[in-house]
């Protein structure tokens, strides 16, 4: 729908429309009505001539800017590429294998993304908690009762103190996923699981569980 | 293929070129970005519609010339490639000497210094003559967007305070002519 634009009264305005209308006249846009009512206008008024002329001016100046011309030295390096039998399937991105995974990490869903190796994480650590802990006599059949001379008191500090970390760094993985697996489905489960191996294997009063984050 | 893809080269790299050189004013710039659209052709052949190539390939050089602006920004504290041609204007300007070079140097500065989209649309419409639909398409706009946009790019070239400063600097020269015509005589 075409809007009927209206001539103001007073001058001041008039100009003001005159002037919005000058890239209309310029492109031809106007009607033969308004051309005329345009025309009049910049005839009387020479403020509105003055910047009839120069928006002419610059019209005329742009429009007369030439073309630049692209030489064949630029295009000279396509030319090789193109020659060099260069498939379109170049389209098709070589990039490292790294990046390849970060975007493969991307295209998942945020739960999924850190839940997943959070989930991994914690079955390793599991693992390990329950490898460590191997009480002695035990009738548990997963503890080997021969395992438990392989373990100074050293190497356990040691790896609970790693245990430590690795939860730690659950917990963080955990908040930033915004869900609740850390305390709910990681932590408590790891929680249990070596203290009932530590209880099982009869050391816990000397060991340094109380001083980590489980 | 490779026939195909030459003859498209042919067809564009002027256009391409050109409205690379109006945008950016650094010759280098402008090559870099026409070897980068071509490229972009090359890796994207088989993908592309090739019945709506010109406005891809137009689409491709806004968007490098856009990341170009933005690297050139940085630099242009210390290296001012328009800074001759600026100061040569200034300085005829002052002598009231300012031949039609000039003008149309400074012109092209200004048209350099309007904000994107209002620089391509002027380039691509007034420059490259690209109809209203062609334009559309490349900057992904309606047709009074582009329309608006135009004119608005245009308004703020004539905002343009050196330009103007020029033209009226021109108006007062060509008056005095005239008016030590008859006398002179």
């Amino acid at each position: 729908m075409t809007k009927v634009k209206v001539m103001p009264s007073n001058t001041e305005s008039q100009c003001y429309f005159i002037q919005l209308q000058i890239d209309g006249y310029l492109d031809g846009d106007l009607s033969e009505a308004q051309c005329g009512v345009f025309m009049s206008h910049v005839q009387d008024c020479s403020g509105c001539a003055s910047e009839f002329r120069y928006a002419q001016t610059i019209q005329d100046a742009v429009l007369e800017l030439p073309q630049m011309s692209c030489a064949d030295s630029v295009l000279e390096p396509i030319h090789r590429l193109s020659a060099a039998e260069m498939q379109p399937a170049v389209g098709v991105r070589s990039e490292p294998l790294s990046s390849q995974i970060w975007e493969l990490l991307n295209s998942v869903p945020a739960y999924f993304r850190y839940g997943f190796p959070a989930a991994a994480v914690a079955v390793v650590a599991m693992v390990i908690g329950t490898n460590i802990t191997s009480p002695v006599g035990s009738v548990e059949p997963l503890v080997a009762s021969e395992s438990v001379e392989q373990y100074s008191p050293e190497d356990i500090s040691q790896a609970l103190d790693e245990l430590n970390v690795a939860i730690d760094y659950l917990n963080r993985l955990s908040q930033r996923t915004e869900v609740m697996i850390g305390d709910r489905f990681l932590v408590s489960p790891i929680q249990d699981s070596i203290n009932a191996s530590f209880q099982k294997a009869g050391i816990r009063e000397n060991n340094p569980l109380d001083n980590g984050p489980i | 293929m490779r026939a195909l893809y030459q003859q498209a080269i042919d067809q564009h790299r002027h256009r391409i070129f050109s409205f690379a050189h109006y945008s950016l004013r650094i010759k280098e710039d402008a090559e870099d970005v026409t070897q980068e659209v071509f490229i972009k052709l090359w890796q994207h052949w088989q993908k592309i519609d090739h019945e709506k190539l010109g406005g891809w390939l137009m689409r491709v050089a806004h968007n490098s010339v856009i990341d170009h602006v933005r690297k050139q920004r940085p630099q242009q504290a210390n290296v001012d490639h328009y800074a001759d041609v600026e100061e040569q204007v200034a300085q005829e300007s002052e002598e009231g000497s300012l031949d039609e070079d000039g003008f149309k140097s400074q012109l092209q500065a200004a048209i350099k210094s309007l904000e994107d989209p209002f620089r391509s649309i002027v380039i691509m419409r007034d420059i490259q003559g690209m109809s209203y639909e062609e334009i559309q398409v490349c900057l992904e706009l309606s047709a009074s967007q582009v329309k608006v946009y135009l004119h608005r790019g245009r308004r703020k070239l004539r905002e343009n305070t050196q330009l103007r400063q020029l033209f009226e600097n021109q108006l007062s020269e060509k008056s005095e002519v005239k008016q030590a015509g008859p006398s002179g005589q």
